[in-house]
């Protein structure tokens, strides 16, 4: 690695944090300027009680203020703050509990996408227009097509209620199962049909009719010069989607009732949990951007022809 | 030959998942009941007693802690309020100012869940915290009665033993406030910790059960309470709360079995699940009330009108009054809500008792024939509708042929994003369309919701109100002036100067007389009065003047009373509820 690459990655990783912060203003104030208050509720309460509980949680002080404090006491303190709604328990905590649940679900379901997907797109490349080829194309177009709270509930319907082979809820032993497949099917079907056409289209270049003329084993052709320069746009998709997979399973924690982080972020809107809003936000653009950056970086390392600028 | 051991393996692997399903089934059968799952809801926002304000919330902590009172069930099944961790439920003693005084023992031996005594002083330190200002509870109210509130309480620990506790006036449910989750004790060196309630190692509590496993967002493990003084009487060993916010995924549970009870069941599953399983899909009453709410402040005459201040509200709340009429309240719980609601006619809910023991609601308006302010019987609709028509007709032009109003403005109805919600409000658009009033849906997200119409954005609007207690006052005073509940915005803005209602009480014994006073005047002077009130007769003679006055302005549109809807294991014993919605499983076996 030279010293431009070393340079491009400071780059991105200087502008990775100025992302971060752009967000993390941007949802600092759009959410304050949002009607509706943390303290609302059916049945109101005292205007006394109120400004008894906005001086407790510093949301009397003018709003920049509240800005400037918020973000001395993350990168000083790395402190989120208490959550409003779940009265008693920090930000960083309720994030980490559903974090762990999120991503325990997300990289299984994005490591079986990915095995799964490579092994079928492969299979699919290698066996062009035969019967197993059209089998995989159909499949993984369902699997694309299909919403996945429709397949959720489909596996639900038949493996939980009709079947009654595995829990229905995430909580139980074996409860992850059901929204692990759910959740890796679209990404799967996605990754097979890229591997499918980059494979095709690397099969088709010079290099490999020259590697085949001098007699190399076709194990050798298919693992050493063809699948390493196909998964080049797989690994483009790979970054993203992790990210999406880990932030994005809301459906599908809904419909199986996963603890993850998913649930968290909609109803600390929905709730004006201001310090829980901007921590879930943090977190997931944090992620999303690193993921980004990560790929973007693993692409140079496996093509080399790739410059980093 | 590939091929076929694809086959062959494919077909194996297919077998097997029927075998393994087999063996599941088998296991479920004959279990003892050791222990129960559960699903109230998602993740409590808070299981201190102090805080809480949930349903759910309270069911857990009514497990978990011992209150002076608290709810059962007696010999033949009937709800009752008795003694909990005091000796005996004492009549209070009227003192000379008016006020009165409870003194209560606390019964011998009574200890925590880390096995230290419990003492009156826990209840007065509990009392005092939970009323007072600084700690912001949401139900801090419920000790409104209590001499001193909010940071002045008047309860005091006489010995150890011994909890003395002043109200400013008798109170008629006051053994339904002991038995309310604000009113249950805690610790002072427990909640010095902020974060006491959200682990079971610090969550230190004197009820059946203690919080022994909590997995945040996923499940939280009740286990009996060997330190409870009436642990003997306690069946359910173990009882595990599942937590999740998906009805759906509840109602999955509960069919393949892991879960033996679900609290909430999705709306348009109910017609199907009372049809399935009508042992296990419940339908049980609420003390609550879906209503429709005007902005009392909101134009409806007709452009051109001369009307003017008192006699324009005179005409505007005849007008509301009429279009509450032209709803077929039977046709809403019967093809659009489903969830065995019953229609309303009055805004305090029905299942609020007089002390006699009657309905407060059969009582309420002047009709001998029939309960209420207005007919709700499915045949009284087609009158109900045409005299609500000729009411309008004396305001609006009413076109014959199409036998449709050609000038009323146009209307929003306003409601927060909810399947059930948007299903009454399309239907209320649609029964005024059917006499030429366009009213446009709008919806708007929970929180900004409840914003918009505290602050009197809105002309009509969905509204819901659920008791805290079973007394009518929690319907009414709702609607003082400053109360921070008052949606409709009686008394602010221009309804602030309008001089139009009277208030005569001088039959009932007392001085005040107000002809054409403001809503300040009369309807404020009224619930203070109530309040003040220690005869029961009187007060609920005055409460029901309170209601009268109300309706009077058409502001309020009953449409039904709220029912509770959950499934329940047929085979789970000893399990009940209570009107507030909180369910009871100590019992169940």
């Amino acid at each position: 690695m030279n010293s431009k690459s070393l340079f491009y990655i400071l780059k991105r990783i200087l502008l990775a944090i100025l992302t971060v912060w752009i967000v993390v203003t941007i949802t600092f104030f759009v959410s304050r300027a949002v009607p509706g208050g943390p303290f609302a509720s059916e049945k109101a309460i005292t205007p006394a009680t109120k400004a008894a509980l906005e001086a407790k949680y510093g949301l009397d002080k003018p709003l920049m203020e509240q800005y400037t404090t918020y973000l001395s006491d993350i990168v000083t303190e790395f402190d989120f703050g208490p959550s409003l709604k779940n009265r008693g328990r920090d930000v960083i905590d309720v994030i980490g509990d559903g974090l762990e649940t999120s991503a325990q679900l997300g990289l299984s379901a994005a490591a079986i996408a990915l095995v799964v997907g490579v092994v079928l797109g492969a299979v699919a490349a290698l066996r062009r227009n035969k019967l197993i080829d059209r089998i995989v194309m159909v499949f993984t177009t369902a699997c694309i097509s299909m919403p996945s709270f429709i397949m959720g509930t489909l596996l639900l319907i038949l493996f939980a209620i009709t079947w009654h082979i595995l829990p229905a809820n995430g909580n139980a032993d074996g409860g992850l199962i059901l929204p692990i497949i759910t959740l890796s099917l679209s990404p799967m079907a996605n990754i097979t049909r890229l591997t499918r056409s980059s494979m095709l289209d690397v099969l088709g270049q010079d290099y490999i009719r020259t590697a085949k003329a001098k007699g190399v084993s076709g194990v050798k052709i298919i693992f050493g010069h063809a699948l390493k320069n196909a998964l080049i746009p797989v690994i483009t998709y790979f970054g993203p989607m992790l990210a999406y997979i880990v932030t994005g399973s809301l459906v599908v924690e809904k419909i199986f009732a996963v603890p993850g982080i998913g649930r968290t972020f909609v109803s600390s809107i929905t709730d004006r949990d201001y310090p829980m809003i901007m921590g879930t936000t943090i977190v997931l653009a944090s992620l999303i951007v690193i993921m980004n950056m990560v790929s973007d970086i693993l692409y140079k390392v496996v093509d080399p022809r790739i410059t980093l600028e | 030959m590939k091929k076929i051991l694809a086959l062959v393996l494919a077909v194996v692997m297919c077998l097997s998942l029927f075998a393994a399903c087999g063996e599941k089934k088998d296991e479920n059968k004959d279990k003892a009941l050791t222990s129960l799952a559960v699903c109230l809801a998602s993740e409590p926002d808070t299981l201190d007693p102090a805080l809480n304000s949930a349903v759910d919330g309270a069911t857990m902590v009514s497990h978990l802690f011992s209150g002076l009172a608290k709810w059962t069930q007696d010999k033949d099944g009937k709800l009752v309020i008795v003694a909990d961790s005091a000796k005996e439920l004492v009549e209070g003693v009227v003192n000379e100012d008016g006020t009165v005084t409870y003194t209560y023992t606390l019964r011998d031996g009574l200890k925590w869940s880390d096995g230290k005594a419990v003492t009156a002083a826990d209840f007065a330190f509990a009392w005092k915290r939970a009323a007072s200002t600084a700690l912001g509870a949401d139900y801090g109210y419920m000790f409104e009665q209590v001499k001193g509130y909010p940071d002045e309480l008047a309860v005091t620990a006489k010995d150890e033993k011994t909890l003395e506790v002043v109200l400013n006036n008798a109170v008629a449910y006051w053994n339904e406030l002991l038995a309310f989750p604000t009113y249950f004790p805690v610790r002072e060196d427990v909640v010095a910790n902020e974060s006491w309630a959200t682990e079971p190692a610090t969550y230190v509590c004197n009820g059946a059960y203690t919080i022994t496993a909590w997995e945040h967002d996923s499940v939280i493990t009740l286990t009996k309470n060997a330190n409870y003084h009436d642990a003997a009487s306690v069946t359910l060993p173990e009882l595990k709360c599942y937590l999740s916010d998906d009805e759906n995924n509840m109602l999955a549970n509960f069919k393949n079995g892991d879960w033996k009870m679900i609290d909430s069941v999705p709306v348009n599953e109910m017609t199907a699940l009372a049809k399935d399983y009508p042992n296990e899909y419940k339908v049980v009453g609420q003390i609550g009330t879906y209503y429709v709410c005007w902005n009392v402040n909101e134009e409806i005459l007709p452009k051109g009108n001369t009307l003017t201040g008192v006699e324009a509200e005179k005409a505007k709340a005849e007008i509301r009054a009429a279009i509450g009429l032209l709803f077929d309240r039977n046709h809403i719980v019967l093809n659009v809500s489903q969830a065995g609601e019953v229609p309303a006619s009055s805004f305090v809910a029905m299942g609020m008792t007089e002390p006699d023991g009657s309905e407060f609601y059969k009582n309420a308006g002047t009709s001998d024939s029939f309960d209420g302010y207005y007919n709700v019987a499915a045949d009284a609709f087609e009158a109900n509708f045409n005299s609500a028509v000729e009411t309008l007709k004396k305001y609006y032009k009413y076109d014959e042929a199409s036998k449709k109003f050609t000038d009323f403005p146009t209307l929003t109805y306003l409601y927060n994003t909810a399947d059930n919600h948007k299903a009454i409000g399309e239907y209320l658009a649609g029964a005024l369309a059917a006499v030429g009033i366009t009213m446009n849906l709008e919806n708007q997200e929970w929180n900004t919701f409840l914003n918009t119409r505290k602050e009197g954005d809105y002309s009509i609007a969905r509204n819901g109100w659920v008791a805290d207690y079973n007394d009518p006052i929690c319907f009414l005073d709702m609607w003082t002036t400053a109360s921070g509940n008052n949606d409709i915005q009686f008394g602010k803005g221009a309804h602030a100067g309008l001089k139009m209602y009277d208030l005569d009480l001088t039959a009932l014994g007392y001085e005040t007389k107000v002809e054409d006073g403001t809503w300040a005047e009369t309807f404020d002077v009224l619930i203070s009065t109530i309040k003040g009130e220690t005869d029961a007769a009187k007060r609920f003679q005055l409460m029901h003047i309170a209601e009268d006055m109300l309706m009077s302005t058409g502001c309020i549109v009953p449409i039904y009373y709220y029912t509770d809807t959950f499934m329940i294991d047929e085979d789970v014993e000893g399990f009940f509820t209570n009107p507030l919605g909180y369910k009871y499983f100590m019992y169940c076996k």
